[in-house]
């Protein structure tokens, strides 16, 4: 245990430093070409006349459209029983702008270009979503095979949904309701290094996969799943990863080049323009959160209920992921017994939404944290006080009941004050994580302990 | 789609490969060129490099100033003239203004994410006169009669009188890469004409005449400075935001000029 | 054309518009410069053309013919670290690494150009150069350990300057 407490080198400083990392666009295999994608030019349309022939007739030039991908839809969370509902490469109905139709391989960058200017389709435009709450209005045009939201929780539910407690009575017996609505925008990863992927395909019939990816399990049986193809043809080399913070994980490139490797027996590789990057890869998700909480006069927080919309983009991908672990934080930092949760995944035509830095999490905690600020200024409490006297600690209960062995939110708000330099009455100053007891356990609080030691 | 590349090697061969200009791709800096060039939106087929030119000269004649077009956006500063030296020092970052040129940032069109072309607004300021090239042979003519046909115009140098006091006010936007939203440049010469101009606004540049005569009372010139322009919505602001921070960026260029009095 | 690329002068067969950072990483397969954005907004490509930090991405090769050119690996060698390169080691200034050739180039422009170790300064000077990673508080370090003339154990992690970025705030 040499590396417990110290300070250790980066295993790969010395590398950075000297430039000599070798990233996936540093792989250098000669005669490798280049991929360029034929992209949906509109937000929401139906196609028709997807005409590659031009491109396919340039000297060198290689292309695949849906009907080269040996099974079209596959899911990321396939593999958890999750229906697949995007395909690969859209074969009549284009949902978002930047949604890939065709991609192309030709032996140069300039090439590649053409080719895909060589490309043809016609798009029959319709209205497009781009706000999640609109699109769960009840009138809103339908723009996603299943309807406007997703329907495969448990037991085919059409939410997320959690009940803990006895939310009524709480609502009976506060002395204020406390309302507020949250919608924190789409954020692009924006990682330096664009999305990139090289594939070779082997002497040995095996593929060679050069990913930036930073979900390598993941990418591996999503391409073997679209190619039909047992894992161990797949050789995947990752770990290098220019930046990903979430935006690396759904698998964008790698199946899209296996496909092209194999039908041109060459190697290819495929590096993100920063304009793709922006406009086509998957963002962080924009959400709506309406949060009401049961609260009292001495800053007890008895209920909330909420409804969150998450907004999936075009496609679900990992997004029913997302709003679970949502679902399971969203009373943030802070016991709060008596809950009625209810959150929906939503499509519009965005690019479809994913992970990042604290998938799901992050949004809540920026509802949570404005509301906490927002309850104190209505009941003229001081705010580090409010958030002291409702922080979650050892034996309280999540929304999903799981008992908390080690919490951290008295030491983090204390840590802030002291930061800050706020003042706090001695009683809230010697603040610890230790169980509730005393003033700090009135009533409403006992029924949602639970024991830290099961877990 | 190789393309022809000359490289004049003095100012009078530029002209001449120039010519009327009509299928030249002119390259300064190429810090807006050369991106066109690698995203494939532009193609050209023949291309008119200016490295070597001998376009860089700056002359300094008593209060008469003389810049070439290829003088490079930071070298501006070394001329001290306050607003020209904040509005050189708001493009971009060290890196490009080392890199981009005065004739590039005169010529460039409006993007269609972000303003660009801020020099403009210090040079409309400064009154300055552009002499240019292209079909009809050379002209000599004030920047604001060049700035709306500049297309297939090379320039060559542009002139201006160094003022008796000159500021520069901008909207600032959060971001390593401040292509600047809004700004306002003024100027006052030695027997007290106040010349104002902006750019972030729609289309290129563009002198604010009512606010100018009303430069006296800064609310007033404030006010009255929205009606010498339009205003367009872009990836930074909208036309309504700009609509209501011109006016104050007016009274800060003016009171910065009150100030230096 | 030719170069000279970390003191070797090269014959260059691309195209008189090629990007020097294609010319770099594409004909002689040099790639510690990166392709970030090609469009000048990012920094990662910034290499020394005569001493002066430049976009690679923005620069065509015509335009630089004859010039010296230098790269990360033009610096130091894993053995032979140069003092930036010891400093981002030591002070953990390179996280992904995708930005550091850029970062680290423009820095050592900044050094050579008799920079201060003022935060400041070296915020500006560094100004196009993004870094999604490391929040730049460690860059920002590294800079002005080595403007102040500090030498490093590359084997040894240095504490960071935790929050200076909130100096103003409180
Ligand atoms: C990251 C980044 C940030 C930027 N930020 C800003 C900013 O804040 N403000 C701003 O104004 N701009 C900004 N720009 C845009 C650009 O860098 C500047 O406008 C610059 O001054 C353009 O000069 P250049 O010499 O590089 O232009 P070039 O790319 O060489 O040319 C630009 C245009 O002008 C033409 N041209 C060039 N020289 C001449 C000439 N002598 N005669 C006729 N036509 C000519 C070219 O044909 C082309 O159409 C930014 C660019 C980047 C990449
Ligand atoms: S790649 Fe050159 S600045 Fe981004
Ligand atoms: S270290 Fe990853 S972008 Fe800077």
């Amino acid at each position: 245990m040499k590396a417990v407490g110290a300070r250790v080198p980066r295993y790969d400083g010395v590398a950075h430093a000297t430039g000599r990392t070798e990233f996936v666009d540093d792989v250098r295999i000669p005669g490798t070409l280049w991929v360029k994608a034929f992209r949906s030019p509109v937000h929401s349309a139906t196609m028709t006349n997807l005409d590659t022939s031009r491109a396919a007739a340039m000297k060198g030039v290689h292309v695949i459209t849906w009907e080269d991908v040996p099974l079209l839809e596959y899911g990321h969370l396939s593999a958890l029983g999750i229906p697949a509902d995007e395909p690969l490469l859209a074969k009549d109905e284009v949902r978002y702008l930047g949604q890939p139709i065709a991609i192309v391989a030709a032996p140069s960058e300039e090439a590649a270009m053409a080719a895909v200017a060589a490309i043809t389709a016609d798009f029959q435009e319709r209205p497009a979503l781009f706000d999640v709450r609109k699109a769960f209005d009840a009138d809103a045009p339908v723009i996603h095979q299943e309807g406007n939201w997703y329907t495969h929780f448990e037991n085919e539910m059409d939410r997320r949904q959690i009940r803990k407690g006895n939310i009524d009575e709480a609502f009976d017996k506060a002395d204020l309701i406390v309302q507020g609505v949250y919608r924190p925008a789409a954020i692009e990863h924006a990682p330096i290094e664009t999305q990139v992927c090289q594939v070779v395909p082997e002497a040995n019939g095996r593929l060679t996969i050069y990913s930036c990816t930073q979900a390598l399990y993941f990418s591996m049986g999503v391409v073997a799943a679209h190619l039909q193809l047992p894992l161990n043809k797949l050789k995947v080399v990752g770990g290098t990863v220019g930046g990903g913070f979430g935006g690396k994980v759904d698998t964008a490139t790698e199946t899209m080049c296996a496909l092209l490797a194999q039908k041109s027996g060459k190697p290819v590789k495929w590096r993100w323009t920063r304009e793709e990057e922006f406009l086509c890869s998957s963002t962080r998700a924009p959400w709506h959160m309406e949060v009401a909480d049961a609260v009292t006069k001495d800053g007890w927080i008895l209920g909330r209920k909420m409804l969150t919309l998450h907004d999936s983009g075009a496609y679900s991908r990992f997004s029913p992921y997302g709003l679970t672990k949502h679902s399971f934080h969203h009373t943030g930092a802070y016991s709060i017994p008596n809950l009625e949760f209810n959150g929906y995944v939503v499509y519009t035509n965005r690019t479809p939404t994913t992970a990042m830095r604290g998938f799901g999490v992050t949004s809540v905690s920026f509802a949570t944290e404005t509301h906490m600020s927002r309850i104190a200024l209505e009941l003229g409490i001081d705010p580090f006080e409010l958030r002291l006297k409702n922080a979650n600690r050892i034996g309280d209960t999540s929304p999903n009941q799981i008992a908390y062995t080690d919490p951290s939110t008295v030491p983090t708000i204390l840590a802030i004050a002291d930061a800050v330099g706020h003042d706090l009455t001695s009683e809230y100053a010697g603040m610890t994580p230790a169980q509730r007891s005393g003033d700090l356990l009135p009533e409403h609080l006992v029924g949602q302990l639970g024991n830290p030691e099961a877990h | 789609m190789a393309s022809e590349v000359l490289m004049p090697s003095s100012p009078s061969e530029a002209v001449s490969l120039f010519g009327d200009g009509a299928a030249t791709t002119v390259i300064g800096g190429g810090t807006v060129v050369m991106p066109e060039i690698t995203y494939g939106r532009l193609a050209p087929d023949r291309v008119l490099l200016l490295t070597n030119a001998g376009l860089d000269t700056v002359a300094v004649d008593g209060d008469t100033i003389t810049i070439g077009a290829t003088t490079r956006v930071d070298a501006l500063a070394e001329l001290g003239i306050d607003g020209l030296t904040a509005c050189a020092g708001n493009v971009a970052d060290g890196e490009i203004r080392s890199q981009a040129t005065v004739g590039g940032n005169l010529c460039v069109g409006q993007g269609h994410e972000a303003p660009r072309g801020d020099l403009q607004g210090a040079l409309l300021a400064l009154d300055a006169t552009v002499r240019s090239t292209g079909s009809d042979g050379e002209r000599t003519e004030s920047l604001e009669t060049f700035l709306p046909h500049r297309h297939a115009r090379l320039v060559l140098e542009v002139n201006f009188t160094r003022p008796a006091a000159s500021a520069f006010a901008a909207l600032e936007y959060p971001h390593t890469h401040e292509y600047t939203v809004l700004a306002v440049s003024g100027t006052r010469t030695a027997d007290g004409t106040i010349r104002l101009a902006a750019t972030g606004v729609a289309g290129p540049g563009a002198r604010l005449r009512s606010a100018e005569s009303a430069a006296s009372d800064p609310e007033a010139a404030g006010a009255a400075a929205v009606n010498d322009v339009t205003f367009a919505d872009d990836s930074l602001a909208s036309a309504w935001y700009r609509e209501q921070t011109l006016p104050v960026l007016v009274r800060r260029v003016l009171a910065q000029l009150e100030e230096s009095t | 054309m030719n170069l000279t690329i970390n003191g070797v002068e090269t014959p260059i067969e691309s195209g008189p518009l090629t990007s020097l950072l294609d010319v770099l990483r594409e004909e002689l397969g040099i790639t510690s410069p990166k392709a970030g954005c090609e469009q000048g907004g990012c920094g990662a490509c910034t290499v020394l053309v005569d001493g002066e930090p430049r976009r690679s991405c923005l620069t065509p090769a015509a335009s630089v013919d004859g010039a010296a050119i230098t790269t990360v690996e033009g610096l130091g060698t894993p053995e032979n670290l140069s003092p930036v390169q010891q400093a981002f080691t030591h002070h953990y200034a390179a996280q992904c690494g995708f930005c550091t050739s850029g970062m680290m180039m423009a820095s050592q422009a900044y050094i050579d150009g008799g920079g201060t170790d003022d935060r400041e300064a070296i915020q500006h000077a560094l100004g196009g150069h993004v870094c999604r990673c490391t929040g730049y508080v460690k860059i920002i370090d590294a800079v002005a350990a080595v403007v102040r003339g500090e030498s490093f154990d590359p084997n040894v992690t240095a504490a960071g300057t935790a929050m200076t970025n909130l100096g103003g705030m409180a």
